[in-house]
């Protein structure tokens, strides 16, 4: 039975790569775009505290975005 | 109304939506792939290889409704001169290009079995080609023209030159005469296919297009954050 499964009826490499290319193609777009956003996250949130005190309040208090992304960032590590 | 699309807004439910996503995303996959694998029916003329249609169909289909929704930002984006929209096309695109190509190729592999043939030059997967060749298009007019405004710009006017191709695409096996079968599933209720393969043909569809929101939410996030980081000192 799992054979059959396996072979499928000998289209078994077709089915099976098919599958395969699509699920992995999506997995590493995913990845890759995962990783993309951490980075440019990580990075905002760097040049956030870089900022002098007074300079960061002003931006915190002006962009929702960027205190959104500094509670996240913080949060992650 | 213009409100509720400001990036600042939407910006608050993009990562309550990617861990909603998250959290159901694997179940469905899991009965998905256990519906198009093992529990739907072989065909009667095609046996096991029809399996195939559950990642080709659904590719294809996300390949074309992303570049018409891209196309149609565009023709708004230069009515209304609306930024975000951009934002969107150029998170769209990639995802859009990358199932494409999972059609054409997906298409090849199914070919072989049923067509005798991994290619053919057929009016339907000829337009497809194209269709990724405006993807590509739209895609390098953002990575090679520096000037910002400029390259959304070009982008929306390859994308809406290439909305003529969707209709081709579409109507590319009633047209002429091609090895490509013609559509099974039409809105009219006149489809050809039986419960037993339409549920997971939908139930693929329904997976990968939450993959599509799940991409296109971190993207648009990334593209939101890219231009806070440029506008830093602005804010």
């Amino acid at each position: 039975m799992i054979e059959n499964f396996i072979s499928m009826n000998g289209y078994g490499l077709f089915v099976w790569l098919s599958f395969a290319i699509t699920f992995s193609t999506c997995a590493i777009i995913y990845y890759k775009t995962y990783k993309t956003m951490k980075k440019y996250e990580k990075e905002f949130a760097k040049e956030l505290e870089q900022l002098s005190v007074s300079e960061r309040q002003l931006v915190l208090e002006k962009s929702r975005i960027a205190s959104q992304v500094l509670a996240s960032y913080n949060k992650s590590i | 109304m213009l409100d509720l699309i400001n990036p600042s807004r939407i910006f608050h439910w993009i990562d309550k939506l990617i861990n909603f996503i998250n959290s159901i995303f694997f179940i469905l996959l899991l009965i998905a792939l256990t519906f198009a694998l093992i529990l739907s029916p072989p065909d009667y003329l095609q046996g096991d290889s029809v399996r195939i249609m559950y990642v080709h169909v659904p590719s294809a289909w996300i390949g074309l409704a992303s570049f018409t929704v891209i196309a149609l930002l565009s023709i708004l984006n230069f009515i209304f001169k609306i930024k975000n929209f951009s934002l969107i096309t150029k998170s769209i695109a990639p995802l859009g290009l990358m199932f494409t190509c999972l059609a054409i190729v997906t298409g090849s592999l199914w070919g072989k079995p049923t067509w005798g043939t991994w290619w053919v030059w057929d009016a339907r997967i000829t337009s497809m080609v194209v269709l990724s060749i405006f993807y590509i298009l739209f895609i390098l007019a953002h990575k090679l023209i520096k000037d910002e405004g400029k390259a959304y710009k070009a982008s929306n006017i390859i994308a809406i030159i290439g909305l003529v191709n969707i209709p081709v695409i579409k109507y590319s096996v009633d047209w002429w005469n091609t090895l490509h079968q013609p559509a099974s599933i039409k809105l009219d209720g006149t489809s050809s296919i039986h419960t037993s393969m339409l549920l997971p043909l939908m139930l693929m569809l329904l997976v990968l297009l939450l993959y599509c929101a799940l991409i296109l939410l971190m993207k648009y996030k990334t593209e939101i954050i890219r231009i806070k980081r440029k506008n830093i000192k602005r804010i």
